[in-house]
């Protein structure tokens, strides 16, 4: 129900420069993810967004409207912590009431949103507990039903997931994506998981060093990243030092690599002969049965059988390796000369990263 | 298992001896003591007797002493979380240097003895002490204002020395709010003062009712503070207690006195404890 625009963000915490010049924009409704390794900032970006910390540049507008001005406390924003922050001394009811007492709301009016909002993440029956008494996920939703209870312009969450096992990590996710797509309100969402990022986002921001590294579809970000580091991150990836002869199309290049020579598409500001890394997922790599397009030839030098699938390593002769996933039914040994089909379309040439 | 058990009960075995030597004893002794007759030569005589009892309950001129000193302490207590609150808020946002200067300021009353700190009083608020030259010499009063042997400077003084004892519970106690309490109250649209009210004072209080017991009941019992800077005029319930065991050597009478000194002590305690259960027990993460 709001547009948010981060232009140029920067922060600093003495000397060490926490935020860069970190810009990024969420259209009405959307979740967008800031993706990132530990200490890229953001955390740094959300608390900024909520008023915790104040940005040492750059602007921050919402509908349109600068919030750079607007106490913490103005902005009406819901955040989600990490560790929850639920207040101890109040009851589960209580703690989700507290905003609405504060805006000093009747008390029907607040005995009612509180049972809706209650009803809505399925806490109903612990209206009376005290945070202690409730379990971690639980706790979670609480925090989540504070937020949403509100109605908040922008929903804020750092890392919601993170204190949750694997179950629950799931099941909360998309309790978060629903609630968040029914009530149409725009969330921020710091996560340093790739798949939790992927599976909710309309947009992600992969972060890095204080700069957004990418800003784009979870989609664009898989698979066509601008630089190794955001390939790296996203996901399990192949890279294979190449040459790149000539443009051939719009966004397209010809490239030589490991023997053989393949049309791909690239970044849009490679130039011809520039040094460049060929991107192969997993996915976009087979094992050659007979009769098929073989473009890489090697041996296997490393196999895992998972039960639904195998992984597998090979070798090429050039020196490079290919991990890949294979059905699991035809044995794959270790020794065996293999041939590789790689489905092109999905191949993505990047400039050479520093790693 | 039976061996280890043992070995913990063991190591329990020195506060139980000295708490039986110093403490149970000499209670017990008190209390049997507070039966006896009044003696002639020694400080009591063999039979026993309930007459120290139904004259002190009964006479209101120790009733008088005794409220007294419950009152005076309850507003040495209460002055002293006014005042050390916001020095606990202080200590509990500063950390390395800054801190331990200011651990070591409000400790500071502490390091001085009983007796040079109630001397200084004496002299900073005598008649022609510096205190009150002073304000003459400011032209803020034109007598001198008698400030030496009144209740109120008895106060005053009770309140600076027990300070650390209100400042070092609560300071551990706000140090234990986590931060993000405080961003989640501001983010729901708290000001200051709601933050303040509804988060920070609420949890705070686990620190604020040890504060608050403690300093009452080393206000209550406070002997030397009293007797110098109170003077003759104003007499506490041990000031009294102890001009009858030292002065007129009615020992029975004097352990009558000390009991109902303590039995209303820990009533009083007892009944602050029942009535702030509930705000503890919700305080308690
Ligand atoms: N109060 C502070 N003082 C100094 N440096 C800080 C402070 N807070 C954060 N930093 C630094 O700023 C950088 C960014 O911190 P931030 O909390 O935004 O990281 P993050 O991306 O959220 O990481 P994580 O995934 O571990 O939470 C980190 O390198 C951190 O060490
Ligand atoms: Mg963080």
């Amino acid at each position: 129900m709001a547009t948010v625009d981060v232009k140029n963000l920067c922060k600093r915490y003495d000397d060490f420069v926490a935020l860069d010049g970190v810009s990024i924009a969420a259209r009405s409704g959307e979740l967008v993810t800031l993706l990132g390794p530990s200490g890229c900032g953001k955390s740094t970006t959300l608390r900024c967004l909520a008023g915790f910390l104040e940005p040492d540049g750059g602007e921050m507008a919402v509908d349109g409207q600068s919030i750079l001005a607007t106490p913490s406390n103005r902005r009406g924003f819901g955040v989600v912590f990490q560790n929850y922050a639920l207040f101890p001394h109040m009851t589960v009811a209580e703690n989700i009431g507290y905003g609405l007492r504060l805006r000093k709301c009747s008390g029907s009016e607040i005995t009612t949103r509180v049972h809706d909002v209650m009803s809505l993440v399925k806490l109903t029956g612990l209206e009376h507990r005290m945070p202690r008494e409730i379990s971690g996920g639980q706790q979670q939703r609480v925090a989540l039903a504070r937020a949403l209870v509100l109605k908040p312009k922008l929903l804020l969450l750092d890392e919601p997931l993170a204190n949750l096992d694997a179950r629950l990590r799931d099941e909360v996710r998309w309790l978060i994506r629903d609630l968040q797509q029914q009530s149409g309100i725009t969330a921020f969402y710091v996560t340093h998981d790739q798949s939790e990022a992927m599976a909710i986002s309309d947009m992600v921001a992969v972060m890095k060093k204080g700069r957004v590294a990418q800003f784009a579809t979870p989609r664009e970000i898989y698979q066509k990243p601008v630089e190794r580091y955001v390939a790296d991150f996203t996901g399990e990836a192949n890279f294979l030092s190449c040459r790149s002869l000539e443009a051939c199309g719009e966004g397209r290049m010809r490239i030589s690599v490991g023997g053989a020579e393949l049309d791909v598409d690239c970044v849009p500001s490679l130039e011809p002969g520039e040094a460049a890394e060929l991107l192969l997922r997993p996915e976009s790599l087979q094992l050659a049965t007979l009769g098929e397009d073989v473009t890489f030839r090697g041996r296997i030098v490393k196999s895992a059988f998972l039960g639904a699938s195998q992984h597998c390593e090979i070798a090429l002769a050039d020196g490079g390796v290919l991990k890949l996933t294979t059905a699991p039914n035809a044995p794959v040994r270790i020794g065996d000369e293999v041939g590789i089909v790689v489905d092109r379309s999905h191949a993505w040439l990047m400039p050479e990263g520093t790693k | 298992m039976i061996k280890a058990r043992h070995l913990r009960l063991l190591l329990g075995a020195p506060a139980v001896v000295l708490i039986f030597v110093f403490m149970i004893l000499p209670i017990t002794n008190m209390v049997e003591m507070s039966f006896r007759v009044p003696g002639t030569v020694e400080p009591f005589g063999d039979d026993y007797t309930l007459m120290h009892y139904t004259r002190v309950f009964g006479d209101s001129f120790y009733w008088g002493i005794l409220a007294r000193s419950l009152l005076t302490a309850g507003s040495v207590a209460l002055l002293c979380l006014i005042v050390s609150y916001p020095i606990a808020w202080h200590l509990s946002k500063a950390s390395g240097l800054k801190a331990a200067l200011l651990y070591a300021l409000i400790a500071s009353p502490l390091m001085t003895g009983v007796l040079v700190r109630n001397f200084g009083w004496m002299i900073v608020t005598a008649l022609n002490g510096p205190l009150n030259e002073t304000l003459i010499g400011l032209g803020i009063i034109s007598q001198p204002l008698r400030l030496l042997f009144t209740q109120g400077l008895v106060i005053v003084a009770l309140v600076h020395v027990f300070v650390p004892f209100m400042v070092l519970p609560i300071n551990n106690a706000l140090r234990n709010i986590p931060d993000n309490l405080v961003e989640a109250s501001v983010s729901m649209g708290a000001s200051r003062y709601r933050v303040f009210r509804d988060i920070i004072l609420p949890l705070s209080f686990p620190g604020i009712q040890p504060g608050l017991i403690l300093v009452y009941v080393l206000a209550v019992a406070a002997y030397v503070t009293p007797a110098l800077l109170g003077g003759q005029m104003v007499t506490y319930m041990p000031t009294m207690i102890i001009a009858e065991l030292t002065g007129t050597f009615r020992w029975p009478l004097g352990s009558a006195l000390a009991i109902m000194l303590s039995l209303s002590t820990i009533l009083v305690v007892g009944l602050f404890t029942m009535l702030t259960w509930r705000l503890m027990e919700r305080a308690r993460a």
